[in-house]
């Protein structure tokens, strides 16, 4: 089936383009960018009028948790994916902190086939990088690629012993794809529920500094440099670790970060009411590293955007502050909380940092509409919206920014050229990606 | 700003206007200075839930019940349901349906009474939670100041040792604020980071350069665990900066006084030459406990103005 897309505002970073265009899809392939009205061309093509919207390269959220195996009470694939596609996503990475962890080809190719059957979006899993995310025994990294692994990382758990990380490092240095560090040193963060501050001393509540994010930031740009291999520093919350960041660059070290919205909009001040409703690792920070990491997008410092989704159960986040998990769901806010956080952020690096960028640190197809790309394709614009957690399609209901309105909105998402999403209710009967575009 | 929303709780001192705080001490003066049993919550269900131990906090409160008239159910600690997994929701559901109208409750995590007024449609008293807030501690200390010295507003108050960890120091830097006191920190940073130094609350290292300038001293109890926790060396250790002796009594004006919250540690906050001291004033403290309960239990139930 061919798609014209017609009269929207083209915006794709991989090709510097910023214009009105129609663009053509066919057999789920970017089929050409066309300056006139395609759709005289081609009479038989499904039209959607774009008139007033953006239409960007698919957009890549590079750190989502889908809960599956072991918890899908949370959140399964389907679930996540489903709630990737209504918030504008034509593709996720989730992170091996399943139980159990994804450190086996069966559990990789296991995801990749929940993501198939689901048929929403293209789920891209994370490897471990020690079994069972223990950190000391190394993940079978050349096999976890072969099964479709394109990154690797013990999430959460930090590997917290240097040598394992650095041998870990150096025996999958050639293995395709980047190491993710969440970066977080055990001893310093203890059994905090939020970030050190005059908040967390105020409230009683045992707080971890920035200092355990910078440090192990500081540790793993340097194993990163040492053993010459690409990395990427998951979720980064502070200005001091944007700093050692940019030291890394500047001493050539190939290292990539992100930045979730919560840490873009909310700081610690958040913790007044002693729920877990602000509860999230890395914790919520000052208002002053919220002001260093909004200049860090700006600067080119911060290369993507991602939500680091970790949905969970209303009962799991109403327990107490010490008992609750941590996190909030993100993919169907991100579009809306993005632009809440940098409104005048031009267009070109907006979809970068959505699209363009996380698909080249993964080394994914889409990120781009140059003909022959896979027609993975969001649509957005300026559509004022209120947050409703009910109408999410994520199993997690647990964000901080229920009720709110958001100016921007994602109104269609299409994956291998197919429409997923439309005014955000996702097709339910949409057929598995066998399509051209869909990856093996 | 109590009116506006559920029955009024206690769970910190910001819960209450200067003015309010002020009718409370005034009402705890009374129930010390006229001391006939009342019948102000005759029949009035009140439960004593602590989960935490309590030896001067339980008993006060249970003594201030038993002299107020109210209806006194006590749950042991770790006999509550919430153990068992049902919410805090659920559990303030059941006890507001057994006409329970005020729970006084201690808590090791912060913030857990905050989440039990959310949910119970009756009165809450905080008695202690975590490290936050320990409201009629502070209240009785601020009964204390304020019987010896006439008024807060303008006294000199050095609160001593592990600020971070103390509700009892929260609570009463909140209080002497809301009265105009002059607060000073006294610690070691891993017990007293910078950060606590808001408006009107200074931070001196150096409990030497404070004692010749101070009206009272509240000293606080150092927990043993901060030595295994590595947050003190040893107790020896901190004593050598911090530990009121003889030489540092002396060194404090005449008409200073000594308080604190118990249960003290002989040898590491203060060594016995403070309990001979005419500047100590633990027992007064402890004994005001009851009154100042009191008070908070007339004033939450029966409201302003009716002071008996």
């Amino acid at each position: 089936m061919m798609l014209v897309i017609r009269g929207g505002r083209v915006v794709d970073p991989s090709q510097d383009l910023d214009g009105l265009r129609d663009i053509v899809v066919n057999d789920g392939l970017i089929h050409s960018i066309l300056d006139a009205d395609a759709s005289k061309l081609y009479p038989d093509a499904q039209i959607i009028d774009a008139s007033n919207l953006v239409v960007a390269p698919g957009f890549i959220d590079m750190h989502v948790h889908l809960r599956e195996p072991g918890q899908t009470h949370k959140e399964t694939v389907a679930s996540g994916a489903a709630a990737a596609a209504a918030g504008g996503f034509t593709a996720v990475a989730a992170m091996p902190n399943t139980e159990p962890a994804l450190d086996t080809p069966e559990l990789i190719s296991e995801v990749k086939r929940l993501a198939a059957a689901a048929g929403l979006a293209r789920v891209y899993p994370i490897g471990a990088i020690t079994k069972g995310r223990a950190g000391t025994e190394l993940a079978p990294f050349w096999r976890l690629a072969d099964a479709g692994a394109v990154a690797f990382s013990d999430d959460g758990a930090t590997v917290a012993d240097a040598r394992v990380l650095r041998q870990a490092a150096l025996y999958a240095r050639d293995v395709p794809g980047p190491f993710i560090s969440h970066c977080e040193d055990c001893c310093l963060k203890g059994d905090a529920v939020m970030n050190e501050s005059l908040r967390s001393a105020t409230l009683g509540l045992r707080g971890s500094p920035g200092l355990a994010e910078d440090i192990v930031v500081a540790r793993d740009v340097l194993i990163a440099g040492d053993v010459g291999r690409p990395w990427h520093i998951a979720h980064v919350s502070t200005a001091r670790s944007l700093a050692l960041l940019r030291f890394a660059r500047a001493q050539g070290i190939a290292v990539t970060c992100e930045v979730t919205p919560h840490h873009l909009l909310v700081s610690d001040d958040a913790f007044a009411d002693f729920t877990a409703t602000a509860k999230v690792n890395p914790p919520l920070r000052a208002q002053s590293d919220v002001a260093a990491l909004l200049a860090g997008v700006r600067d080119g410092t911060i290369d993507a955007f991602a939500t680091d989704h970790a949905p969970h159960t209303r009962e799991e986040k109403a327990l107490l502050l010490d008992d609750a998990p941590v996190g909030f769901t993100g993919l169907e806010i991100a579009v809306g909380a993005y632009a809440a956080a940098l409104p005048d952020l031009p267009l070109l690096r907006f979809v970068g940092l959505l699209s363009t960028n996380p698909a080249r640190i993964l080394g994914v197809p889409g990120g781009s509409l140059a003909v022959g790309s896979v027609a993975d394709i969001t649509i957005f614009g300026e559509r004022p919206w209120q947050v409703d957690v009910q109408r999410f399609y994520s199993g997690g209901k647990n964000t901080p920014f229920a009720g709110r309105t958001f100016a921007r909105r994602a109104v269609m998402t299409i994956v291998g050229g197919r429409i997923i999403m439309r005014d955000g209710v996702v097709a339910s009967d949409s057929p598995s990606l066998a399509c051209k575009g869909a990856l093996p | 700003m109590t009116e506006a929303r559920r029955p009024a709780s206690l769970l910190d001192l910001d819960d209450l206007s200067p003015a309010e705080l002020l009718d409370l001490l005034a009402r705890a003066d009374d129930f010390t200075d006229n001391a006939q049993a009342r019948e102000l919550l005759r029949g009035v269900p009140v439960l004593n839930l602590f989960f935490e131990a309590s030896t001067r906090t339980y008993t006060s409160f249970v003594l201030a019940q038993q002299r107020v008239g109210a209806d006194i159910v006590t749950l042991p600690p770790g006999a509550s349901s919430l153990g068992k997994g049902e919410t805090i929701a659920d559990t303030a559901l059941t006890l507001a349906a057994m006409n329970i109208r005020v729970i006084v409750t201690r808590h090791p995590a912060s913030g857990f009474p905050y989440r039990l007024a959310e949910a119970f449609a009756g009165h809450v008293i905080n008695a202690g939670d975590g490290r936050h807030a320990h409201p009629t501690q502070a209240l009785l200390d601020l009964m204390t100041l304020r019987r010896e010295f006439g008024q807060i507003a303008g006294l000199r108050v050095a609160v001593v040792g592990d600020i971070l960890h103390s509700r009892v120091a929260r609570s009463n830097i909140l209080g002497l604020r809301m009265l105009g006191a002059q607060v000073t920190l006294v610690g070691p940073p891993t017990l007293l980071p910078e950060s606590m130094a808001v408006s009107g609350v200074r931070i001196v290292r150096s409990l030497e350069a404070v004692l010749p300038e101070v009206d009272a001293l509240m000293l606080l109890r150092i927990q043993r665990e901060r030595i295994t926790s590595a947050v003190l060396p040893a107790l020896a250790d901190y004593a050598r900066n911090y530990r009121i002796d003889a030489r540092r009594l002396a060194l404090l004006p005449a008409h200073a006084i000594v308080m604190h919250p118990g249960p003290y540690n002989r040898g590491v906050e203060l060594t016995d030459d403070v309990f001979s001291s005419k500047s100590w004033r633990y027992a007064q403290q402890v004994a005001y406990g009851v009154a100042a309960r009191m008070a908070v239990l007339d004033h939450l139930v029966n409201g302003k103005g009716q002071r008996a």
